[in-house]
Protein backbone atom coordinates (compact mmCIF):
# COMPACT_ATOMS: atom_id res chain seq x y z
CA UNK A 1 0.00 0.00 0.00
CA UNK A 2 1.39 3.39 -0.98
CA UNK A 3 1.88 5.68 1.99
CA UNK A 4 3.05 9.24 2.41
CA UNK A 5 6.63 9.55 3.59
CA UNK A 6 6.25 12.13 6.38
CA UNK A 7 9.96 12.93 6.54
CA UNK A 8 10.13 13.60 2.78
CA UNK A 9 6.96 15.67 2.89
CA UNK A 10 8.32 17.63 5.83
CA UNK A 11 11.54 18.39 3.95
CA UNK A 12 9.48 19.45 0.92
CA UNK A 13 7.36 21.78 3.06
CA UNK A 14 10.48 23.27 4.63
CA UNK A 15 11.96 23.91 1.18
CA UNK A 16 8.68 25.36 -0.05
CA UNK A 17 8.58 27.69 2.96
CA UNK A 18 11.39 29.65 1.20
CA UNK A 19 9.09 30.30 -1.75
CA UNK A 20 7.92 33.52 -0.08
CA UNK A 21 11.47 34.91 -0.02
CA UNK A 22 12.17 33.70 -3.57
CA UNK A 23 9.01 35.15 -5.11
CA UNK A 24 9.23 38.34 -3.08
CA UNK A 25 12.94 38.79 -3.83
CA UNK A 26 12.73 38.07 -7.56
CA UNK A 27 9.62 40.18 -8.01
CA UNK A 28 11.06 43.06 -6.04
CA UNK A 29 14.42 42.83 -7.83
CA UNK A 30 12.80 42.79 -11.26
CA UNK A 31 10.29 45.53 -10.49
CA UNK A 32 12.64 47.82 -8.61
CA UNK A 33 15.34 47.62 -11.26
CA UNK A 34 12.90 47.95 -14.14
CA UNK A 35 11.38 50.91 -12.34
CA UNK A 36 14.81 52.47 -11.80
CA UNK A 37 15.72 51.94 -15.45
CA UNK A 38 12.43 53.42 -16.64
CA UNK A 39 12.62 56.35 -14.26
CA UNK A 40 16.25 57.17 -15.03
CA UNK A 41 15.75 56.72 -18.77
CA UNK A 42 13.05 59.34 -18.56
CA UNK A 43 15.23 61.69 -16.54
CA UNK A 44 18.82 61.01 -17.69
CA UNK A 45 19.94 60.82 -21.31
CA UNK A 46 23.31 59.00 -20.92
CA UNK A 47 23.09 55.19 -21.11
CA UNK A 48 26.19 54.63 -18.95
CA UNK A 49 24.87 56.84 -16.14
CA UNK A 50 21.61 54.96 -16.10
CA UNK A 51 23.48 51.62 -16.01
CA UNK A 52 25.73 52.75 -13.18
CA UNK A 53 22.84 54.03 -11.13
CA UNK A 54 20.87 50.82 -11.73
CA UNK A 55 23.88 48.70 -10.67
CA UNK A 56 24.25 50.73 -7.49
CA UNK A 57 20.54 50.42 -6.86
CA UNK A 58 20.74 46.66 -7.40
CA UNK A 59 23.61 46.19 -4.96
CA UNK A 60 21.99 48.35 -2.34
CA UNK A 61 18.62 46.69 -2.90
CA UNK A 62 20.00 43.17 -2.59
CA UNK A 63 21.85 43.96 0.63
CA UNK A 64 18.91 45.86 2.04
CA UNK A 65 16.45 43.10 1.21
CA UNK A 66 18.76 40.42 2.66
CA UNK A 67 19.26 42.41 5.85
CA UNK A 68 15.55 43.18 6.07
CA UNK A 69 14.57 39.54 5.62
CA UNK A 70 17.16 38.44 8.20
CA UNK A 71 16.15 41.03 10.78
CA UNK A 72 12.45 40.52 10.14
CA UNK A 73 12.65 36.74 10.49
CA UNK A 74 14.88 37.04 13.56
CA UNK A 75 12.52 39.49 15.26
CA UNK A 76 9.52 37.36 14.41
CA UNK A 77 11.19 34.21 15.68
CA UNK A 78 12.34 35.83 18.92
CA UNK A 79 8.94 37.34 19.66
CA UNK A 80 7.08 34.12 18.83
CA UNK A 81 9.47 31.98 20.85
CA UNK A 82 9.14 34.30 23.85
CA UNK A 83 5.36 34.11 23.63
CA UNK A 84 5.48 30.36 23.20
CA UNK A 85 7.69 30.02 26.27
CA UNK A 86 5.11 31.95 28.29
CA UNK A 87 2.32 29.74 26.96
CA UNK A 88 4.33 26.60 27.78
CA UNK A 89 5.10 27.78 31.29
CA UNK A 90 1.43 28.53 31.84
CA UNK A 91 0.43 25.17 30.38
CA UNK A 92 2.89 23.32 32.61
CA UNK A 93 1.31 24.98 35.62
CA UNK A 94 -2.29 24.52 34.49
CA UNK A 95 -2.45 21.61 32.04
CA UNK A 96 -6.24 21.55 32.11
CA UNK A 97 -6.36 24.93 30.40
CA UNK A 98 -4.49 23.39 27.48
CA UNK A 99 -6.80 20.40 27.48
CA UNK A 100 -9.88 22.61 27.55
CA UNK A 101 -8.50 24.90 24.85
CA UNK A 102 -7.66 22.00 22.57
CA UNK A 103 -11.05 20.44 23.21
CA UNK A 104 -12.77 23.69 22.20
CA UNK A 105 -10.73 23.85 18.99
CA UNK A 106 -11.56 20.25 18.09
CA UNK A 107 -15.25 20.93 18.72
CA UNK A 108 -15.05 24.00 16.45
CA UNK A 109 -13.67 21.73 13.75
CA UNK A 110 -16.70 19.47 13.94
CA UNK A 111 -15.92 16.82 16.55
CA UNK A 112 -18.62 16.21 19.13
CA UNK A 113 -17.65 17.26 22.65
CA UNK A 114 -17.56 13.65 23.72
CA UNK A 115 -15.33 12.59 20.80
CA UNK A 116 -13.09 15.62 21.29
CA UNK A 117 -12.79 14.81 24.97
CA UNK A 118 -11.63 11.28 24.18
CA UNK A 119 -9.10 12.55 21.64
CA UNK A 120 -7.67 15.05 24.14
CA UNK A 121 -7.59 12.43 26.87
CA UNK A 122 -5.66 10.09 24.62
CA UNK A 123 -3.25 12.87 23.66
CA UNK A 124 -2.83 13.70 27.35
CA UNK A 125 -1.13 10.34 27.89
CA UNK A 126 1.86 11.91 26.14
CA UNK A 127 2.63 15.44 27.36
CA UNK A 128 4.73 16.06 24.23
CA UNK A 129 1.91 15.02 21.90
CA UNK A 130 -0.58 17.15 23.83
CA UNK A 131 1.75 20.16 23.77
CA UNK A 132 2.55 20.05 20.07
CA UNK A 133 -1.06 19.36 19.03
CA UNK A 134 -2.40 22.08 21.28
CA UNK A 135 0.14 24.60 20.02
CA UNK A 136 -0.70 23.80 16.42
CA UNK A 137 -4.47 23.83 16.93
CA UNK A 138 -4.79 26.65 19.42
CA UNK A 139 -2.06 29.05 18.34
CA UNK A 140 -1.12 27.94 14.83
CA UNK A 141 2.43 27.20 15.95
CA UNK A 142 4.36 24.50 14.15
CA UNK A 143 7.94 23.87 13.09
CA UNK A 144 7.80 25.92 9.86
CA UNK A 145 6.09 28.76 11.76
CA UNK A 146 9.52 29.89 12.88
CA UNK A 147 11.63 31.46 10.18
CA UNK A 148 15.28 30.66 9.62
CA UNK A 149 16.73 34.18 9.72
CA UNK A 150 20.12 33.50 8.08
CA UNK A 151 18.69 31.32 5.32
CA UNK A 152 15.79 33.73 4.75
CA UNK A 153 18.24 36.62 4.42
CA UNK A 154 20.53 34.82 1.98
CA UNK A 155 17.66 33.53 -0.15
CA UNK A 156 16.04 36.96 -0.26
CA UNK A 157 19.30 38.70 -1.23
CA UNK A 158 20.12 36.22 -3.99
CA UNK A 159 16.55 36.24 -5.27
CA UNK A 160 16.62 40.04 -5.46
CA UNK A 161 19.95 39.94 -7.26
CA UNK A 162 18.72 37.39 -9.80
CA UNK A 163 15.56 39.39 -10.33
CA UNK A 164 17.49 42.62 -10.76
CA UNK A 165 19.78 41.13 -13.39
CA UNK A 166 16.80 40.28 -15.60
CA UNK A 167 16.14 43.84 -16.80
CA UNK A 168 19.69 45.01 -16.11
CA UNK A 169 21.56 42.58 -18.40
CA UNK A 170 19.56 43.36 -21.58
CA UNK A 171 19.84 47.06 -20.79
CA UNK A 172 23.62 46.78 -20.42
CA UNK A 173 24.05 44.63 -23.53
CA UNK A 174 21.80 46.64 -25.83
CA UNK A 175 23.26 50.10 -26.26
CA UNK A 176 20.83 51.35 -28.89
CA UNK A 177 18.58 54.04 -27.37
CA UNK A 178 15.01 52.94 -26.73
CA UNK A 179 15.85 49.35 -27.68
CA UNK A 180 17.83 49.09 -24.43
CA UNK A 181 14.81 49.94 -22.35
CA UNK A 182 12.56 47.88 -24.62
CA UNK A 183 14.78 44.85 -24.14
CA UNK A 184 14.85 45.36 -20.38
CA UNK A 185 11.08 45.66 -20.23
CA UNK A 186 10.56 42.64 -22.47
CA UNK A 187 12.83 40.54 -20.24
CA UNK A 188 11.06 41.92 -17.21
CA UNK A 189 7.65 41.08 -18.60
CA UNK A 190 8.71 37.59 -19.59
CA UNK A 191 10.33 36.88 -16.22
CA UNK A 192 7.43 38.17 -14.19
CA UNK A 193 5.03 36.16 -16.26
CA UNK A 194 7.35 33.17 -15.69
CA UNK A 195 7.49 33.74 -11.92
CA UNK A 196 3.71 33.96 -11.77
CA UNK A 197 3.37 30.85 -13.90
CA UNK A 198 5.91 29.01 -11.74
CA UNK A 199 4.08 29.98 -8.57
CA UNK A 200 0.84 28.71 -10.12
CA UNK A 201 2.61 25.47 -11.02
CA UNK A 202 3.87 25.04 -7.45
CA UNK A 203 0.36 25.69 -6.17
CA UNK A 204 -0.99 23.03 -8.57
CA UNK A 205 -3.29 25.55 -10.20
CA UNK A 206 -4.91 24.79 -13.52
CA UNK A 207 -4.98 28.42 -14.68
CA UNK A 208 -1.26 29.02 -14.28
CA UNK A 209 -1.31 31.58 -17.07
CA UNK A 210 -3.60 33.70 -14.92
CA UNK A 211 -0.93 33.88 -12.19
CA UNK A 212 1.58 34.88 -14.84
CA UNK A 213 -0.69 37.60 -16.22
CA UNK A 214 -1.30 38.95 -12.71
CA UNK A 215 2.42 39.32 -12.11
CA UNK A 216 2.82 40.89 -15.51
CA UNK A 217 0.01 43.38 -14.90
CA UNK A 218 1.58 44.47 -11.61
CA UNK A 219 4.99 44.83 -13.26
CA UNK A 220 3.69 46.90 -16.13
CA UNK A 221 1.76 49.16 -13.76
CA UNK A 222 4.85 49.74 -11.62
CA UNK A 223 7.09 50.31 -14.63
CA UNK A 224 4.63 52.73 -16.21
CA UNK A 225 4.24 54.61 -12.96
CA UNK A 226 8.02 54.79 -12.53
CA UNK A 227 8.49 56.10 -16.06
CA UNK A 228 5.78 58.74 -15.60
CA UNK A 229 7.27 59.89 -12.29
CA UNK A 230 10.69 60.12 -13.98
CA UNK A 231 9.19 62.26 -16.71
CA UNK A 232 7.45 64.43 -14.15
CA UNK A 233 10.61 65.13 -12.11
CA UNK A 234 13.00 65.54 -15.06
CA UNK A 235 12.42 69.37 -15.18
CA UNK A 236 13.64 69.50 -11.55
CA UNK A 237 16.92 67.86 -12.61
CA UNK A 238 17.35 70.39 -15.40
CA UNK A 239 16.72 73.28 -12.97
CA UNK A 240 19.20 71.89 -10.42
CA UNK A 241 21.88 71.39 -13.07
CA UNK B 1 -26.71 35.57 41.20
CA UNK B 2 -28.89 34.67 44.17
CA UNK B 3 -27.57 35.58 47.59
CA UNK B 4 -28.07 34.15 51.09
CA UNK B 5 -31.67 34.66 52.21
CA UNK B 6 -33.18 34.55 48.72
CA UNK B 7 -35.80 31.88 48.15
CA UNK B 8 -34.39 29.09 45.97
CA UNK B 9 -36.16 28.82 42.60
CA UNK B 10 -37.87 25.42 42.48
CA UNK B 11 -37.08 22.88 39.78
CA UNK B 12 -38.53 19.72 38.40
CA UNK B 13 -36.13 18.40 35.77
CA UNK B 14 -34.84 15.22 34.19
CA UNK B 15 -31.64 13.88 35.63
CA UNK B 16 -29.18 11.03 35.35
CA UNK B 17 -29.04 8.89 38.44
CA UNK B 18 -27.50 5.47 38.93
CA UNK B 19 -27.11 4.94 35.21
CA UNK B 20 -30.67 5.72 34.22
CA UNK B 21 -32.93 8.67 33.49
CA UNK B 22 -35.03 9.94 36.40
CA UNK B 23 -36.87 13.08 37.39
CA UNK B 24 -36.01 15.27 40.32
CA UNK B 25 -37.99 17.99 42.00
CA UNK B 26 -36.56 20.30 44.64
CA UNK B 27 -39.77 20.00 46.59
CA UNK B 28 -39.30 16.25 46.92
CA UNK B 29 -35.78 16.30 48.29
CA UNK B 30 -36.20 15.36 51.93
CA UNK B 31 -32.78 16.20 53.34
CA UNK B 32 -32.16 19.13 55.67
CA UNK B 33 -29.76 20.86 53.27
CA UNK B 34 -29.37 20.70 49.52
CA UNK B 35 -26.03 21.30 47.87
CA UNK B 36 -26.80 22.47 44.34
CA UNK B 37 -23.70 22.87 42.24
CA UNK B 38 -23.65 24.17 38.69
CA UNK B 39 -20.78 23.22 36.39
CA UNK B 40 -20.11 24.29 32.80
CA UNK B 41 -20.03 21.13 30.71
CA UNK B 42 -19.88 17.37 30.66
CA UNK B 43 -16.80 15.99 28.95
CA UNK B 44 -14.42 18.65 30.10
CA UNK B 45 -11.18 18.58 32.06
CA UNK B 46 -11.94 20.57 35.21
CA UNK B 47 -15.53 19.60 35.86
CA UNK B 48 -14.75 15.89 36.36
CA UNK B 49 -12.49 16.69 39.30
CA UNK B 50 -15.44 18.42 40.96
CA UNK B 51 -18.05 15.87 39.90
CA UNK B 52 -15.96 12.98 41.21
CA UNK B 53 -14.79 15.03 44.19
CA UNK B 54 -18.36 15.56 45.37
CA UNK B 55 -19.10 11.92 44.61
CA UNK B 56 -16.18 10.78 46.75
CA UNK B 57 -17.47 12.92 49.61
CA UNK B 58 -21.06 11.75 49.19
CA UNK B 59 -21.13 9.85 52.49
CA UNK B 60 -19.72 12.79 54.42
CA UNK B 61 -22.37 15.11 52.98
CA UNK B 62 -25.06 12.50 53.68
CA UNK B 63 -23.86 12.35 57.27
CA UNK B 64 -24.58 16.08 57.42
CA UNK B 65 -28.13 15.54 56.11
CA UNK B 66 -27.16 17.14 52.84
CA UNK B 67 -28.21 16.00 49.36
CA UNK B 68 -25.95 16.77 46.46
CA UNK B 69 -27.36 17.79 43.07
CA UNK B 70 -25.19 18.61 40.07
CA UNK B 71 -26.46 20.73 37.16
CA UNK B 72 -25.16 21.59 33.72
CA UNK B 73 -26.64 22.56 30.38
CA UNK B 74 -26.00 19.08 28.97
CA UNK B 75 -28.89 16.73 28.29
CA UNK B 76 -29.60 13.55 30.22
CA UNK B 77 -27.99 11.29 27.58
CA UNK B 78 -24.79 13.25 27.89
CA UNK B 79 -24.97 13.06 31.69
CA UNK B 80 -25.47 9.28 31.51
CA UNK B 81 -22.45 8.82 29.23
CA UNK B 82 -20.39 11.25 31.28
CA UNK B 83 -21.28 9.51 34.54
CA UNK B 84 -20.35 6.17 32.93
CA UNK B 85 -17.04 7.70 31.85
CA UNK B 86 -16.28 8.88 35.37
CA UNK B 87 -17.46 5.76 37.14
CA UNK B 88 -20.60 5.54 39.18
CA UNK B 89 -21.90 8.94 40.28
CA UNK B 90 -24.15 8.54 43.28
CA UNK B 91 -26.06 11.81 43.13
CA UNK B 92 -28.47 13.16 40.52
CA UNK B 93 -27.05 15.17 37.62
CA UNK B 94 -29.78 17.54 36.46
CA UNK B 95 -30.21 18.34 32.77
CA UNK B 96 -30.72 22.04 32.16
CA UNK B 97 -30.26 22.18 28.37
CA UNK B 98 -31.92 25.55 27.89
CA UNK B 99 -30.12 27.04 30.89
CA UNK B 100 -33.40 28.11 32.50
CA UNK B 101 -32.44 26.85 35.94
CA UNK B 102 -29.01 28.47 35.71
CA UNK B 103 -30.71 31.72 34.70
CA UNK B 104 -33.17 31.44 37.59
CA UNK B 105 -30.21 31.21 39.96
CA UNK B 106 -28.45 34.02 38.09
CA UNK B 107 -25.46 31.93 37.11
CA UNK B 108 -25.83 31.58 33.34
CA UNK B 109 -22.90 32.91 31.34
CA UNK B 110 -24.57 34.40 28.26
CA UNK B 111 -21.29 34.66 26.38
CA UNK B 112 -20.14 31.09 26.89
CA UNK B 113 -23.71 29.72 26.95
CA UNK B 114 -22.91 27.59 29.99
CA UNK B 115 -23.59 27.76 33.70
CA UNK B 116 -20.97 29.37 35.89
CA UNK B 117 -19.12 27.21 38.36
CA UNK B 118 -21.54 28.17 41.12
CA UNK B 119 -22.43 26.50 44.41
CA UNK B 120 -25.61 27.01 46.42
CA UNK B 121 -26.47 25.46 49.73
CA UNK B 122 -30.20 25.56 50.37
CA UNK B 123 -31.55 25.37 53.90
CA UNK B 124 -34.51 23.47 55.27
CA UNK B 125 -36.91 26.21 54.11
CA UNK B 126 -35.24 26.03 50.70
CA UNK B 127 -33.81 29.46 50.97
CA UNK B 128 -30.27 30.14 49.87
CA UNK B 129 -27.99 29.72 52.88
CA UNK B 130 -24.75 29.97 50.98
CA UNK B 131 -23.82 31.08 47.46
CA UNK B 132 -20.46 31.28 45.72
CA UNK B 133 -19.07 31.07 42.21
CA UNK B 134 -15.64 30.34 40.79
CA UNK B 135 -14.15 31.35 37.43
CA UNK B 136 -14.88 28.83 34.68
CA UNK B 137 -11.30 27.59 34.68
CA UNK B 138 -10.91 27.07 38.41
CA UNK B 139 -12.42 24.13 40.22
CA UNK B 140 -14.06 24.64 43.58
CA UNK B 141 -13.03 23.00 46.82
CA UNK B 142 -15.11 20.05 47.96
CA UNK B 143 -13.60 20.13 51.44
CA UNK B 144 -14.37 23.83 51.82
CA UNK B 145 -17.96 23.20 50.73
CA UNK B 146 -18.21 20.41 53.31
CA UNK B 147 -16.77 22.73 55.96
CA UNK B 148 -19.46 25.30 55.18
CA UNK B 149 -22.20 22.66 55.33
CA UNK B 150 -20.95 21.62 58.75
CA UNK B 151 -20.72 25.23 59.88
CA UNK B 152 -24.28 25.92 58.69
CA UNK B 153 -25.53 22.88 60.56
CA UNK B 154 -24.18 24.15 63.85
CA UNK B 155 -26.73 26.97 63.66
CA UNK B 156 -24.18 29.13 65.43
CA UNK B 157 -21.82 31.93 64.57
CA UNK B 158 -18.65 30.33 63.23
CA UNK B 159 -15.40 32.29 63.12
CA UNK B 160 -13.05 32.41 60.17
CA UNK B 161 -11.57 29.03 59.21
CA UNK B 162 -13.89 27.33 61.64
CA UNK B 163 -13.68 23.57 61.67
CA UNK B 164 -15.66 21.03 63.71
CA UNK B 165 -14.48 21.02 67.30
CA UNK B 166 -13.64 24.70 67.35
CA UNK B 167 -15.78 26.82 69.64
CA UNK B 168 -18.85 28.49 68.08
CA UNK B 169 -20.83 31.64 68.89
CA UNK B 170 -24.43 31.89 70.20
CA UNK B 171 -27.11 29.40 69.18
CA UNK B 172 -30.08 31.78 69.02
CA UNK B 173 -29.68 32.43 65.35
CA UNK B 174 -31.09 30.80 62.26
CA UNK B 175 -29.14 30.33 59.10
Amino acid sequence: MATVDPAAKRRLFERLSSIREIVFGVQDGVLTTAGVLCGLSGAVSQHSQVTLAALASTAAGALSMAAGAYLGARAETEVLRAELDLVRADAAEKPYTVQEGLLDELCKEGLSREAGYRVVRLLSTSPKALESTAEAKMFGFSGPTFGRPALDGVVMGIAFLVGALVPLLPYMLITVPRYDLGGALAATALTLFGVGYFEGWLAHRRDRWRSGVRFLAIAMSAAAAGYLIGLAISPLGATAG
Amino acid sequence: MLKPGDPAPPFDLECALDGRTARLSLAKIPSELVLLFFYPRDFSFICPTEVTGFNNALKEFAAEETSIVGVSIDNVDSHLRWARELGRIGYPMLADPDGSLARAYGVFDENEKVALRATFILDRKRKVAFAASCPLNIGRSVSETLRIVRALRTGRLCPADWTPGVECGPTDREF
